[in-house]
């Protein structure tokens, strides 16, 4: 009896750590993409997400979080491709721009922003045709 | 002799042409440095589609 109640408590335990994880992960989403729709933060052409305005403390280090976890992932897919790094996470601001909805902040040149609206936005040089 | 001299020396100049050395209006552009790059970003399209893809936490849109 006693033995199976503690057995219970584990998994119950497991169970509200992970679903609270999944809670958070979902917060931090809700949170910046707040911050997105209403155009302080935007995508970049260098892959990273930047500050059209400036930012809370808690959207900074959210965003702030983001972009360190995307050039983790840059570095290990241009150190496997043997491409320097910066031209793969370009090839991710390719993408991010493209696919921009309506109404949100962008930069291509660094500092510079700009607000998507109806027409496609013009891509760098650099992304190609 | 002082008459010859203006002859030969035209006759020099004939013989060597003339060479004008003028710089160019512009600055001579390479972009070489940016046709390589677009190059590499464009060849890495499906790899970032598939990054994208595979990490959608890190692309709240």
């Amino acid at each position: 009896m006693m033995r199976t109640s503690k057995i219970a408590i584990a998994f119950m335990g497991l169970a509200l750590a992970l679903g609270g994880s999944t809670v958070a992960l979902a917060q931090m989403d809700a949170e910046v993409e707040a911050a997105m729709a209403s155009g302080a933060v935007g995508e970049q052409a260098d892959g990273y997400l930047g500050f059209a305005k400036p930012p809370s403390a808690g959207v900074k280090a959210k965003v702030d979080a983001i972009n360190i976890k995307r050039r983790e992932g840059y570095t290990q897919v241009a150190q496997s491709k043997n491409v320097p790094i910066e031209a793969f996470a370009a090839s991710i601001g390719c993408k991010t721009l493209a696919g921009l909805k309506p109404g949100r902040s962008y930069s291509v040149a660094k500092g510079v922003w700009a607000t998507k609206g109806a027409a496609p936005v013009q891509l760098p040089s650099q992304c190609g045709g | 002799m002082i008459g010859r001299f203006p002859v030969l020396a035209t006759g020099a100049m004939l013989l060597t042409g003339c060479i004008s050395v003028k710089a160019p209006d512009k600055p001579i552009e390479i972009n070489l440095n940016i046709s390589v790059k677009q190059e590499v970003v464009v060849s890495l399209k499906k790899d970032a589609e598939d990054f994208i893809t595979n990490n959608p936490e890190l692309f709240p849109k």
